[in-house]
């Protein structure tokens, strides 16, 4: 039976729909730290406000997925990322918080925009910096972590946490300029193009860095087209986006930003494969019992396609260009 | 000092959870009331049900927040701080809550949007279908959460062959033998709470003699809400109090704080005692002579079971389910004094003026919240030392964390949180201080249907000067 590929790809999807849905929330967010208007910070806020929580959702959804069909893997992820992931949860939460709290305060509400940018700004580092930590492989005996929390502290980790974050902000630069009104339309365009910038030079280094330390990657790259074609794609994509201007069509700098994560997540899946914790255990190894998968599989099945519905509602529900003074006036 | 991973893990674990479930439990019992009120409000369009809802909304709004990154940082802790146990139980829970994600959290977040800002843009009778998803998805997941918990404490439907876990029967594991009690259970302390925070905010206003007709409805809808609530809950505990007895007798054991394997007779009911669990006997104990017999065993004479039946080493510590018992049970009493008080001075024409009862109310206003959380500490200590009862032992579950990367981050959930419950009570506060119709953050509606008809306000560049935005007010 082919159930342990069937939910691995579940769980591959959901976790693109969290990092392309949350990705832009965290971008704007962490662009908040660049705006020093604010009027405009509120702007801001308020064109991610009514959908964030659903996006958050979806990394639950990857998450749990990973217990209830991979619970080995789970087990030795999560302890080996012990401290990025807390880290990440808490400033999630202040992240999450801050959308209600800024709103009740008048007086504070510029500590609690710090708040937000900060709590993106974490959250987009810390998922970068396990991300890196996958890349470079984790130590796994008997079905078991075997390694040092610490081990996450390391160059390559900390170059894909900052790459990563810059990579949110050009999808938040992306949204902005989507729903933005026309007062924050250049800043959205500058915030494109310098991010873009960074984020390609640090993607580049990682890459050259990973190949480096990891031999799995390498041979990779060296054996398999596809890996190759993603991370071609991937630059052209962001160096595409360094010629995002004003006169560009609103929606192409978010669309070609969903791309570039689509292909970037593509890339490393390529690479992954067949593991589920990289280059030590396999989907096989980790799979839970066919009963488990079955259940998940058969609720994801029938219950996405409603979820996805919903959301788009919601989202057709608040289209078109955020309100300036706020949803509710 | 050495630090032990197993205590600090489970200190992190408890003090994360217990945080959690405040949120969630004020969240299930407010979206319903909200749900009601919006449909009184489209009823008889009467302004002060859409002024409580805006009122109620703001508040539900920011313990929904909290609750939500709150309880993200639970679906990972399984694995952060209990590989072993995430390893071991994920066949069986992890599609159970992987199940609440697609069918509840979804469902809330998607329609949670809608609820609070889209009022003007979907009009009334859309916003009132909103609500009810949200209404429902925290009922959805409180199932899917309350199975996978009480399995927990009542495992069923699954095989196990050297640490490996299999499911034999969905049905079992989801239908296993506490569930369908536990539920209601929980339900009903959420409501419960609502109706109590709904009524003392409401007493509150009588007694500074403000927002009159805002205070009498929400104080004579919790009341009435609480007195019917009160009686289920009563019965409901007691026929869970059987189920537990049952399935899990050390933790009944534990509670009413005998340890001889059979009680003197009559049995006291013990209100106080100092346990001394090393020695297997209490130091100290104070109670009221035959209530026990009467209450636990329904007759004079009879014998309740002490922790003795229970071998040492699978005992749980007794002063920690017993205290907990005791707090959730002597609010529960306090609730049923206060329902019956309030159908007395209903009947009496009595309710919005007497000043002694309001000032109950007022004071009682948290007190679903501290029943529920003693209600859980009975439900989670109460079944240690096991995490999987009868199955996996909690110090066995532990991750191969170090004490110190536990301590640390134990610390930081501490600041944290304190950070969010201080803001969460300091806006709370300041909303109940400010008043209904005072300008709430949320759902500004002007409050006729006619204007919430009003098709959504598309961007208007005109109101752009020079690329300055308007302050909003």
């Amino acid at each position: 039976m082919e159930l342990p590929l069937v939910s691995a790809c579940f769980v591959a999807f959901a976790l693109t729909m969290y990092v392309i849905l949350d990705g832009f929330d965290l971008g704007v967010g962490i662009l908040l730290l660049f705006q020093p208007a604010a009027a405009s910070r509120d702007h801001m806020v308020d064109s991610i406000t009514p959908t964030w929580d659903g996006n958050e959702t979806w990394i639950i959804m990857a998450g749990v997925t990973l217990l209830a069909a991979f619970p080995v893997a789970y087990s030795v992820l999560l302890p080996a990322f012990y401290l990025p992931i807390i880290l990440m949860l808490l400033a999630l939460g202040f992240r999450g918080v801050s959308f209600e709290f800024r709103v009740q305060s008048k007086h504070y509400r510029r500590r609690w925009d710090l708040a937000f940018a900060v709590g993106s700004l974490v959250a987009a580092f810390m998922q970068g910096l396990i991300l890196g930590g996958l890349m470079q492989g984790v130590t796994v005996q008997n079905q078991r972590f075997a390694g040092s929390v610490l081990d996450v502290v390391r160059p390559l980790p900390v170059i894909s946490g900052l790459a990563l974050a810059f990579g949110y902000a050009v999808l938040g630069g992306g949204w902005l300029k989507l729903k933005s009104s026309v007062s924050l339309q250049a800043f959205a365009n500058r915030s494109i193009r310098v991010s873009a910038a960074v984020f390609a030079i640090l993607f580049g280094v990682a890459c050259i860095y990973a190949v480096k330390i990891q031999p799995g990657i390498r041979s990779k790259w060296a054996s398999h087209g596809i890996a190759l074609a993603c991370l071609v794609g991937l630059f052209a994509i962001a160096s595409g986006m360094l010629t995002m201007t004003k006169k560009t069509r609103p929606a192409v700098p978010f669309l070609l930003g969903l791309f570039l994560f689509v292909v970037g997540i593509s890339g490393i899946a390529v690479i992954v494969f067949p593991d589920i914790v990289p280059f030590s255990v396999t989907l096989w190894e980790a799979a839970s019992s066919s009963t488990s998968q079955t259940l998940v599989l058969v609720g994801a099945a029938v219950v996405t396609p409603i979820v996805l519905a919903y959301s788009a509602f919601a989202y057709w529900i608040f289209r078109g260009k955020t309100p300036e003074r706020g949803w509710e006036a | 000092m050495k630090l032990d991973p197993s205590i600090l893990a489970r200190i992190q674990f408890a003090f994360t959870v217990s945080f959690h479930i405040i949120f969630p439990t004020m969240s299930i019992g407010l979206a319903s009331f909200l749900a009601v009120i919006e449909a009184l409000w489209l009823k008889t369009k009467k302004p002060v049900y859409l002024q409580i809802y805006k009122f109620w909304l703001s508040i539900f709004a920011m313990g929904f927040g909290i609750g939500v990154v709150t309880g993200i940082v639970l679906s990972f802790e399984f694995g952060l701080g209990f590989a072993r146990f995430a390893q071991m139980a994920g066949p069986a829970i992890g599609p159970l809550i992987a199940l609440e994600v697609l069918t509840a959290f979804f469902l809330e977040a998607g329609f949670l949007g809608i609820m609070l800002f889209g009022l003007h843009r979907v009009g009334p009778k859309l916003h009132f279908f909103a609500t009810c998803m949200v209404a429902i998805g925290t009922l959805v997941s409180a199932s899917w959460i309350l199975s996978a918990n009480s399995w927990m404490q009542t495992p069923a439907g699954v095989a196990i062959h050297d640490g490996h876990l299999t499911v034999v029967s969905w049905l079992h594991v989801l239908v296993n033998p506490s569930w369908l009690h536990r539920l209601p259970h929980m339900l009903t302390a959420a409501y419960l709470t609502a109706s109590f925070m709904v009524a003392g905010v409401g007493a509150w206003y009588l007694l500074k003699g403000k927002h009159q007709q805002f205070a009498r409805t929400t104080l004579g809808l919790g009341t009435a809400f609480a007195a019917v609530l009160i009686a289920g809950q009563v019965f409901i505990g007691d026929i869970l109090y059987g189920t537990m007895l049952k399935h899990q007798p050390s933790k009944m054991q534990a509670a009413e704080g005998f340890w001889e394997k059979q009680s003197q007779s009559p049995a006291p009911y013990y209100w106080f005692i100092v346990p001394d669990q090393d020695h297997q006997r209490n130091r100290f104990e104070l109670g009221i002579p035959y209530l026990g017999s009467i209450w636990l065993t329904h007759s004079l004479d009879g014998r309740v079971q002490g922790l003795k039946n229970t071998p040492r080493d699978l005992q749980p510590r007794m002063g920690m389910v017993f205290y907990a018992f005791r707090i959730m049970y002597g609010l529960a009493m306090v609730m049923f004094a206060v329902g019956v008080a309030s159908l007395w001075l209903r009947f009496r024409g009595k309710l919005f003026s007497s000043r002694w009862f309001l000032w109950i109310l007022a004071f009682m206003t948290p007190s679903g919240i501290i029943a529920t959380l003693a209600g859980w500490y009975v439900a989670e200590t109460g079944r240690q030392p096991w995490v999987i009862y009868g199955v996996l032992r909690t110090v066995d579950a532990v991750s191969p964390v170090p004490a110190r990367a536990l301590l640390s981050t134990l610390i930081a959930f501490v600041c944290v949180y304190g950070v969010f419950i201080t803001a969460f009570l300091v806006f709370a506060v300041r909303i109940i201080r400010r008043g209904p119709g005072e300008a709430p953050p949320h759902a500004e509606a002007s409050g006729s249907v006619k204007n919430a008809f009003r098709p959504y306000v598309l961007d208007n560049p005109e109101r752009l000067v020079n690329g300055h935005i308007t302050q909003r007010s």
